[in-house]
């Protein structure tokens, strides 16, 4: 089950990689949330208990309600055009991904002989981190960037999930990265960082260099 | 549970009470005495006279004592500083700065303090994420665009190192699988008692990882870009907080997966890694000091420059590791010490363009002397303590396997020098052209006081050279596997 | 044998059907009556009454060139299973052979659209081997990762060996049906891709090659496409076998329930979605690619 929502999530990535639009960002960072949580509810379904339910509830109203809605409202309210304004062809950009991607899982396949780690997973998660970081480097626009950060923070997840799930604390810290993501969003929100001054993306970000 | 409460939930305690006082001196006040507390605190606790015994997931060793009294001497003397700095009328969206600026600095010494104290990875991680987290409103006081530039960048750019930080740690906890330690928490105690049954291949990839996701923080080459361009805009105490310890505290995290790595075989490789990093930040400095021409920018390559003196002496080991761990010390004080000048500098200029500012010495004569003389402690000119803790350094090169690093690094730092001092000296001697500046005489301020009190106390740890500290440092070394 | 004889016939039989029902589909979603499902059939019999003219400058290629495209679909049609129904032609290896006689026939009429000499043909034509050079990987990768996972490699015994044992299995069937039926869309010249129902000739990428075209050499041409993209829906149902048991008559059952399910799915896409530009093709297509690229990873280190 595991392997399959793993894959789920590669194909969320691979639609990533494809797709030009902020809201397809928004709604994928949106699925990612539900399949995390179903992947963090899933092994307690034979035995239940609350505990274990608090870390999948808390994913499912950070990850899937409040953030995708919060990014959707600055949207709307600062009016930020609909293509996400890549700095690179995008065909470019999937070929770099699906690269990336059969060197991460040839990788870890080699590795996960040396220690048993769950291949799937572990290749999907750091896919997804080297996703959000391609996102991150390749498009100009912050909102997506906030939006990179949120991939290479589901990835992290993914990828906990396969290796530390004896030790769910560490998991349990991993949600503080959200943390930075709604101080990016605040930030974003409250200096009115819009397209109008075409201050919007990291082309202005330029005055600082020596 | 005393020191806990002291050292850890009174700070926090404090940043609450001063989002409900609105009164600014009062804010001052209760922030300068928890600082002094907290200083005092560390000192008795680093010169021995009392035995910590703290809760949860710290715990102290020599190297967080050494840590937490650089950390909580810088943090007091900004707050001392900070008062008459945020006097100053500056741009009119900063005051709403200063409404939150003690309230963040407190929360600061709170994460900075737990990250310090921390014996568990997770706990530092956290407290690590919060020490950027109540930073970059403070890099964001003035309210302008470079501002919010330098502020985003610095937050982007460390949260993705912070992510890349706990990546690290996750691999830390599969090297352990098979091991004793699998499934327990992730102490470094415990870690560093077993590290030789963690398996190899893990263990390098955690090391890597935390190492280049720390290096954002600690401003090591390449990673370093954010880095400049916070510690260049924010406000001068802030910017000397940074220098002073918040690289520090990054850095510890590098050391204690280096301490986790010292008896593995993945040792030389963690080694070769921090000297290439050294060395590349070395070599940035060296080339940005060429054609930088903001005097602020400058301190903060600077701060590169000797973050990365640092690692190469870490990387080396032996008297490198001993130098290492003085330069420490010496470093941060200094550059609280020139931070300070230049904000009296920038204060009066209202600019950061070297040639924007021309006689120093003679419009402002005490920050001018000053900073001459910080510039000289800076250059490693005896008796500052830089020039012993690097001719340790420089010795532990030569003697290591690798004497050739001991060449690269001498060339770069004679043109650091050389560039640094040519920039300098045209701020302090050129002849004033700028006819409508007002010339009053500078008045001596708590400032200035701050700052020779900094550098009598950079040239008497050199000088005196206490016993307690030489020890402390030892003991450092032994955990670190070198022998003397 | 006799069964797939009869497969044979009734991809032979069916094939313009299918095109009619998804138009006629197609024109009930768009909320209009829409020409009837047997219209293609009508399309056919007329063409066939016509004059063949060939242009002045044309060669010889034109005149073989629908014929040898007609012939190479047929012989890819035979090849392919109806109803678990062993194919007329079956034999290991012949995924190749498969993927490289629809090679032939695409082959073959972009030679005759550039031997006419009319520089509209000639851009059809560079389109089409332009995309084509992106669809051939979506096959290799598709079709390519289940004969890996089976270690078969003849159509017929690949579909055959697939088995429902674990979830896994089934994720990979859905993503394999996914980037089939991308191949598909591109290969026939469906929507997102290409729009079968323009005429103009800017965009136009698999028309514009027979514009000028016409009688029998038309009739083949069309007869041939409509083939071909039976031939895709048969190759997407095959993914679907292992739901039942494996006997004849149930195959049969699901085998119309998918077409007619695949029918409604092509009319929806093709209603919904509007065509991409021309310089987002290639990224469509690499992305049913990649899903292959995963399969194939993703079968490796979980064997």
């Amino acid at each position: 089950m595991q392997n399959v929502l793993s894959i789920l999530f590669c194909l969320s990535l691979f639609y990533l990689a494809v797709t030009s639009r902020v809201k397809a960002y928004v709604s994928v960072l949106r699925f990612q949330g539900i399949l995390l949580t179903v992947l963090l509810v899933f092994p307690f379904i034979n035995h239940f208990s609350v505990y274990a339910f608090i870390l999948p509830a808390t994913l499912f109203v950070v990850k899937v309600i409040l953030i995708p809605r919060y990014i959707n409202k600055i949207i709307l309210d600062l009016d930020i055009k609909r293509m996400i304004e890549p700095s690179i062809q995008p065909f470019t950009f999937q070929l770099l991904v699906i690269f990336s991607m059969i060197v991460i899982f040839v990788a870890s396949n080699i590795l996960s002989k040396s220690t048993s780690i769950e291949t799937i997973p572990f290749a999907s998660g750091f896919s997804a981190i080297a996703v959000g970081i391609f996102v991150i480097i390749f498009r100009k626009k912050l909102i997506i960037h906030v939006a990179g950060f949120l991939v290479l923070e589901n990835g992290i997840f993914l990828f906990g999930t396969a290796v530390a799930s004896e030790l769910p604390m560490m998991i349990e810290i991993g949600t503080l990265l959200d943390v930075f993501v709604v101080v990016f969003l605040m930030g974003i929100a409250m200096n009115k960082i819009s397209s109008t001054l075409s201050g919007f993306d990291v082309t202005a970000l330029g005055r600082l260099k020596d | 549970m005393f020191e806990f409460s002291v050292l850890i939930l009174i700070p926090l305690l404090s940043a609450g009470v001063c989002y409900y006082l609105k009164n600014f001196r009062l804010q001052y006040s209760i922030s300068l005495f928890v600082s002094a507390i907290h200083l005092l605190l560390s000192l008795v606790i680093f010169i021995g006279w009392y035995k910590t015994d703290l809760p949860f997931f710290f715990s102290t060793d020599s190297l967080s004592k050494l840590f937490l009294l650089v950390l909580s001497n810088i943090y007091f003397w900004v707050v001392l500083v900070s008062f008459s700095y945020l006097k100053r009328p500056v741009t009119p969206n900063s005051e709403e700065g200063k409404k939150y600026y003690f309230l963040l600095l407190n929360f600061y010494l709170f994460a900075n303090t737990a990250a310090i104290l921390s014996n568990h990875y997770g706990m530092y991680w956290v407290a690590a994420e919060g020490t950027t987290l109540s930073v970059a409103p403070l890099i964001y006081y003035y309210r302008n665009e470079e501002a919010l530039e330098a502020m985003w960048k610095y937050l982007f750019l460390v949260s993705i190192g912070i992510a890349f930080a706990f990546i690290g740690i996750l691999f830390l906890t599969l090297s352990a699988k098979g091991t004793p330690l699998e499934g327990q928490q992730l102490f470094f105690s415990e870690f560093v008692k077993n590290a030789r049954t963690l398996n190899p291949v893990w263990l390098k990839a955690s090391f890597i990882f935390i190492f280049v996701g720390l290096s954002t923080k600690i401003g090591i080459a390449p990673m370093h870009s954010a880095d400049v361009d916070a510690t260049s805009n924010s406000p001068s105490p802030i910017a000397a907080l940074m220098s002073g310890s918040l690289r520090i505290t990054a850095l510890l995290g590098v050391m204690r997966i280096f301490q986790i790595v010292q008896p593995t075989s993945t040792y030389e490789f963690a080694k070769t890694i921090l000297i290439i990093g050294g060395l590349l930040s070395l070599l940035f400095a060296f080339i940005f000091m060429f054609k930088v021409n903001n005097y602020k920018r400058m301190l903060a390559y600077s701060s590169i420059e000797h973050l990365g003196i640092i690692t190469l002496g870490i990387g080396i080991g032996g008297l490198a590791f001993v130098g290492a761990m003085y330069h420490i010390i010496y470093n941060s004080l200094n550059k609280v010490v020139l931070f300070f000048t230049a904000g009296n500098i920038h204060y009066k200029y209202k600019t950061r363009e070297v040639d924007g500012v021309s006689s120093v010495l003679n419009i402002l004569p005490w920050s001018g002397w000053l900073l001459l003389i910080s510039f000289l402690a800076i250059s490693a000119i005896p008796p500052f303590g830089i020039f012993f803790s690097e001719l340790m350094i420089f010795e532990g090169m030569l003697f290591s396997d690798k004497p050739w690093i001991l060449a690269v690094t001498m060339f770069l730092l004679l043109f650091i020098f050389i560039n640094m001092g040519k920039t300098l000296f045209q701020m302090l001697y050129r002849k004033n052209e700028n006819e409508n500046l007002p010339v009053e005489k500078e008045r001596f301020g708590i400032i200035h006081f701050a700052t020779i009190v900094l550098l009598i106390l950079l040239i008497a740890i050199a000088v005196a050279s206490p016993n307690i500290l030489h020890e402390n440092i030892v003991n450092i070394s032994k955990d670190f596997g070198i022998k003397l | 044998m006799i069964q797939g004889i009869i497969s044979i016939l009734i991809i032979l039989l069916l094939a313009p059907m299918f095109a009619g029902l998804v138009n006629k589909l197609k024109a009930i979603f768009t909320g209009r009556i829409g020409a009837p499902t047997i219209q293609p059939y009508y399309d056919l019999k007329r063409l066939l009454r016509k004059e063949t003219i060939n242009a002045d400058s044309s060669s010889f290629i034109s005149a073989i060139s629908p014929v040898i495209n007609f012939v190479s679909v047929v012989i890819a049609a035979a090849m392919l299973p109806i109803g678990l129904a062993r194919p007329v032609i079956s034999f290991e290896g012949d995924i190749i052979l498969f993927a490289y006689v629809l090679g032939l026939a695409r082959f073959f009429q972009i030679l005759a659209a550039m031997d006419i000499g009319s520089s509209f043909e000639g851009m059809g034509a560079a389109r089409e081997t332009t995309f084509a050079v992106f669809a051939e990987p979506i096959f290799f990768f598709t079709l390519g990762s289940i004969a890996f996972m089976s270690g078969l490699t003849s159509i017929y015994d690949i579909y055959h060996s697939i088995r429902l044992d674990n979830v896994t299995y089934i994720i990979f069937i859905i993503v394999c049906s996914t980037s089939a039926f991308i191949l598909a869309v591109t290969e026939c010249s469906r929507m997102p891709v290409d729009d079968p129902n323009t005429h103009l000739e800017l965009t136009m990428i698999h028309e514009v090659m027979i514009l000028d075209n016409s009688g029998i050499d038309l009739f083949l041409y069309q007869y041939s496409s409509y083939i071909k993209l039976f031939i895709y829906a048969i190759l997407e149902t095959s993914f679907f076998y292992p739901f039942g048991v494996k006997s004849y008559t149930v195959g049969i059952i699901i085998f119309v329930v998918v077409i007619a399910v695949l029918s409604i799915t092509l009319a929806v896409v093709e209603t919904i979605t509007s065509r991409f530009k021309m310089k987002n093709i290639p990224q469509y297509l690499l992305f049913a690619t990649a899903i292959g690229i995963l399969n194939l990873l993703i079968y490796t280190f979980t064997k």
